[in-house]
C-alpha cells in the first residue's frame, strides 16, 4: 500500500475515533503495520498539518491518538460549546497535583499538605471524572485512596502519568528566576510540541514517577475491588 | 496586596477603615503564611516568626472584619505559630528530652516548602493546554446502539382505548364471596401506584397497570386507572409505545415507560399541584 494511502487511512481513523484510539487498534486495520509505524505515520500527519496551517493535530493523550484544535482558536470554539468550558479552581488544581504526584493518597494526606479540608474539592473532582478511588490503604480504618483517572490525562493532555513534568523539574522551574509564571508559560508553550522528553532528563527525577507508571499500568489490568470510578 | 512589608505595628491593609481592600483569595493558611513571606520578602528557611505570626493574625482579624468565613485550620495554625513563637524566645529546657538542637520552626518549614511544590506543580498543570478549555477534540458520536427488540412508535389516546375495550371485554376476577363493599378510588391513587409500578423499572405494559393477581381488576379500579395513564401522559410523567408492524402500523401492547431522569420530581411536585 501507498505511504500516502496508510497516511490517509490513519488520518480517517483518528478522525472519527469517539475517544482516542491505541496505535495498536489502527495497526490492527492496516495490513502489515505495526504501532511504532502508526506513530511514525501521526508524526508525517502532523507535519503535514503544520506545514498546511491547518488548525488542527493529532495528539497522543491516555495511550491513544485524538484529533484536537490548536489552543490559538480556544476563543472562538468556548462560544460554540453547548457544554460549559472546563474551569478548574485553584483548590481542584492544587488538589489534582498531589492525587498526580502522590497516588494512590488518601484525603488526610492531601489535607495534610494543603492544610485545609479536602472534602468537597475531592467530590467535585470525582464527579468530573478527573479523580477515581483506587481502592482502600490496609492500615487501621482503611482509608480510601485516591488516584488520577484516564480522564485526567485526557483533559491535561498526557499520554501516560510518566509524563508529567516532575516536581523537581518544576522546582527548578521555580527556582531560576524570580518570574517564575513566565517561565513556566514559556515551558508550557515550547513542551506542547515535544511534551514527552521535554521536561524528563533529570535521571532522579523519574524514579519519582517509575511507581506511578506501575499504578498506571495496574490500572488497565485490574481494577481494585470496590472501585465505583474509572 | 502590591504594599511593601507593612510596619509591623500598623495592620498590612493601612490603618485607614474605609481604605478599599482587595484581599487576595487565600487557599488556606499555608497559602496565607506563603503570602506572608513573599510579601516580607524573608527566606522560608529562616522566618521571622514574630512578625510572620503577627501579621497573620492581623489578617485573621481581617477576615473575621468582613465576617468572611475563618476555616477552624486557620485557627489552629494561629495556635501553631504562637507555640513556635514562645518555643523561640524560651531558652532550651535542660529537663526536656535533648532534640537534636531541633529548631521549632522545622516542621512548620518543611509544611510551607511542600505546600509550595504543590502550588507550583498546580500552576504547572493548570497552565497546559486543557481539553475543553483551550483545546477540543473532533468529536465523533459512538455508533448508535441498534434499538432494542421491536421498532416502536409513541401511541395516541385512539391505541389505549382500544387497549382498554380488550381489557374490559376479558373476564374480571369474581371473587368466592359477593360482598357488597364500596370502594373509593381516587385518579390520584391510581397514578401513585402507576409510577409505584415504574418507580424501579423504566417500563411495563399497559395490561400489567390493569390486572391484579392475573385477573382484570374491579371495573372502578380499571376506569381510574385508565384516567391516571392518560393524566400521566399529560404530565410528561410516562410516555405510552407500541410496537409497529410491516406496514407500519401500530401493532401488539402498549408499553408504558417512565420519561427521562428527573422526571420523578416534576410529576410529584406537578401531582401535588393539581391535587
Amino acid at each position: 500500500m501507498e505511504r500516502e494511502q496508510e497516511r490517509r487511512i490513519v488520518e480517517a481513523i483518528v478522525l472519527a475515533s469517539p475517544e482516542p484510539i491505541a496505535p495498536a487498534r489502527i495497526a490492527a486495520v492496516l495490513p502489515g503495520c505495526n504501532p511504532s509505524q502508526v506513530r511514525a505515520l501521526i508524526d508525517e500527519l502532523n507535519a503535514e498539518y503544520a506545514e498546511q496551517r491547518r488548525a488542527f493535530e493529532i495528539w497522543e493523550v491516555a495511550g491513544g491518538y485524538q484529533l484536537r484544535s490548536l489552543p490559538e482558536f480556544a476563543v472562538y470554539l468556548k462560544q460554540i460549546q453547548k457544554s460549559r468550558p472546563l474551569r478548574l479552581s485553584p483548590a481542584a488544581l492544587e488538589t489534582l497535583a498531589i492525587v498526580a504526584y502522590r497516588q494512590p493518597v488518601t484525603r488526610a494526606e492531601i489535607e495534610h499538605i494543603r492544610g485545609v479540608d479536602a472534602g468537597a474539592v475531592l467530590r467535585s473532582l470525582l464527579d468530573r471524572q478527573l479523580v477515581r478511588i483506587a481502592g482502600h490503604r490496609e492500615v487501621a480504618g482503611r482509608p480510601i485512596v485516591y488516584a488520577t483517572s484516564r480522564r485526567f490525562l485526557e483533559v491535561f493532555g498526557l499520554a501516560k502519568l510518566g509524563d508529567l513534568p516532575s516536581l523537581r523539574a518544576i522546582e527548578a522551574l521555580a527556582e531560576a528566576g524570580e518570574d517564575a509564571d513566565a517561565l513556566a508559560e514559556e515551558a508550557v508553550q515550547d513542551g506542547v510540541a515535544s511534551r514527552p522528553d521535554a521536561l524528563d532528563e533529570d535521571d532522579a527525577a523519574q524514579d519519582d514517577l517509575a511507581a506511578e507508571e506501575e499504578l498506571a499500568a495496574a490500572e488497565e489490568e485490574a481494577p481494585p475491588p470496590g472501585v465505583t470510578t474509572h | 496586596m502590591t504594599a511593601a512589608g507593612p510596619p509591623s505595628s500598623s495592620p498590612p491593609w493601612g490603618s485607614d477603615p474605609s481604605y478599599a481592600v482587595k484581599l487576595p483569595i487565600f487557599e488556606g493558611p499555608l497559602d496565607l503564611l506563603l503570602h506572608l513571606i513573599r510579601i516580607n520578602e524573608v527566606d522560608v528557611t529562616d522566618i521571622p516568626i514574630a512578625r510572620i505570626a503577627e501579621q497573620y493574625i492581623q489578617y485573621l482579624d481581617l477576615m473575621r472584619e468582613l465576617q468572611l468565613d475563618l476555616a477552624a485550620e486557620y485557627l489552629v495554625m494561629a495556635a501553631t505559630l504562637a507555640w513556635i513563637k514562645s518555643r523561640m524566645l524560651l531558652p532550651p529546657d535542660p529537663s526536656a528530652i535533648q532534640e537534636d538542637g531541633m529548631d521549632p520552626r522545622a516542621e512548620l518549614v518543611a509544611r510551607l516548602l511542600e505546600y509550595q511544590r504543590f502550588k507550583e506543580a498546580a500552576g504547572e498543570i493548570g497552565d497546559r493546554p486543557l481539553l475543553g478549555r483551550d483545546v477540543f477534540a473532533a468529536q465523533a458520536p459512538a455508533p448508535e446502539p441498534p434499538p432494542e427488540g421491536e421498532r416502536e412508535v409513541e401511541v395516541g389516546v385512539f391505541e389505549l382505548v382500544e387497549a382498554m375495550r380488550r381489557v374490559l371485554a376479558r373476564p374480571a376476577h369474581t371473587g368466592a364471596a359477593h360482598e357488597v363493599e364500596v370502594e373509593t378510588i381516587t385518579v390520584r391513587e391510581r397514578m401513585l401506584a402507576v409510577m409505584q409500578v415504574l418507580a424501579d423499572r423504566a417500563g411495563c405494559e399497559f395490561e400489567d397497570l390493569v390486572r391484579e393477581d392475573g385477573h382484570r381488576a374491579s371495573r372502578p379500579i380499571l376506569v381510574t386507572t385508565f384516567l391516571a395513564i392518560l393524566e400521566l401522559t399529560r404530565l410528561e410523567a410516562i410516555g405510552l409505545y407500541q410496537g409497529v408492524d410491516d406496514a407500519g402500523v401500530p401493532r401488539g401492547a402498549i408499553h408504558v415507560r417512565r420519561r427521562g431522569e428527573g422526571a420523578d420530581r416534576t410529576w410529584i411536585e406537578r401531582v401535588s399541584d393539581l391535587m
